[in-house]
């Protein structure tokens, strides 16, 4: 009995520690005997969908979520979008906290053609910038948030790409992502966000 | 050693009534997987005003379900002074079985007071759009 006793301890003391655990730092990092150097999200600058300039210097206080999508998409983007969602209505008493969705088809999702689908969406949020800019730097740029961003006229709304949502810290550091494909996954990740932030309290 | 296999007889043949019970159109359920869900979700929710949830739509049960579901939709109307962008891709490939499976499973799923649409009353529905597929 008294084992039992010792081994539910342990597993609650395990438990405990899970929650306290520092999120990883996410990519390639490397080490030149002195400093880490994580990897991190290169500098950008986009128009968000109320046509205001958003750069990563604008987002340096913030820990932010992002993904890539495209208005017109007709395969997976509407069940990511349903993930930010829930990410969004979860965190948005966090005044540190931004979401932050990219466009990989800016010529159609212009800031103008964006606001009305945040409309829609029911997004007024000034939490969350939907962001159109270049489309190659766009496409560059997913490959930071490890999202694969690819034009192919074979593919359905003519792009391909993954739906990651990606979280990340003040410094520009991947910390966690979950697939927004997979609902079940979400949970976890808000959960993530949370930890995140007690590193800056 | 009977009595055991009786037992476990009893209990499989529940767990397929159960499957069965659960959903009777399972060749419409498996073309709403693949073909409907990622927009209009597995509990047929939609997604805010971008995609109309199926849940207390005024089409469930109407015969223009056929031709939608064929034709698709392009429109966008201004309501409230607000932009609705409906866009939704036709599937001009489904035969008028496929489409009275979806029909069906779709009404069964989300319609309150469903009733079956026969393929008849399906290949009715469909002489509007016929010349689209």
């Amino acid at each position: 009995m008294r084992q039992i006793y010792t081994y539910l301890f342990a597993v609650m003391v395990g438990f405990g520690c899970h929650t306290e655990e520092k999120l990883p730092y996410l990519g390639n990092s490397t080490d030149d005997g002195e400093n880490v150097v994580y990897h991190k999200i290169r500098p950008f600058s986009y128009f968000n969908q109320d046509s205001i300039v958003i750069t990563s210097d604008t987002l340096k206080n913030y820990v932010y979520v992002a993904d890539f999508f495209f208005t017109s998409c007709p395969s997976i983007c509407p069940k990511v979008m349903k993930e930010m969602l829930k990410i969004h209505e979860a965190v948005k008493n966090h005044t540190e906290v931004r979401l932050v969705s990219f466009t990989i088809d800016p010529k159609r999702d212009t800031p103008e053609k964006l606001k009305i689908y945040a409309d829609n969406l029911g997004v007024h949020s000034k939490n969350w910038h939907f962001l159109s800019g270049e489309k190659d730097f766009t496409l560059d740029l997913a490959n930071d948030f490890f999202v694969v961003a690819l034009e192919d006229p074979e593919a359905p709304g003519g792009f391909d790409h993954s739906g990651k949502i990606i979280l990340v810290d003040k410094s520009g550091h991947v910390r966690s992502f979950s697939e927004g494909t997979d609902s079940s996954k979400t949970d976890q990740f808000i959960e993530d966000i949370f930890t995140l932030l007690k590193e800056y309290e | 050693m009977n009595k055991y296999f009786g037992i476990l007889a009893l209990y499989f043949i529940s767990i397929f009534g159960y499957g069965c019970y659960d959903s009777p159109y399972m060749q419409g359920k498996r073309l709403y997987e693949a073909r409907c869900q990622n927009c209009h979700m597995e509990d047929g929710s939609g997604l805010g005003k971008l995609i109309p949830a199926l849940q207390n739509s005024r089409l469930l049960g109407t015969s223009g379900m056929a031709c939608l579901i064929i034709r698709g939709k392009k429109d966008s109307t201004l309501q409230n002074n607000q932009y609705v962008v409906r866009e939704m891709p036709g599937f001009p490939d489904f035969s008028a079985t496929e489409v009275a499976n979806l029909v069906n499973y779709i009404n069964h799923k989300f319609q309150p007071d469903f009733r079956e649409r026969t393929i008849n009353q399906i290949n009715k529905d469909l002489a509007p759009c016929a010349s689209d597929f």
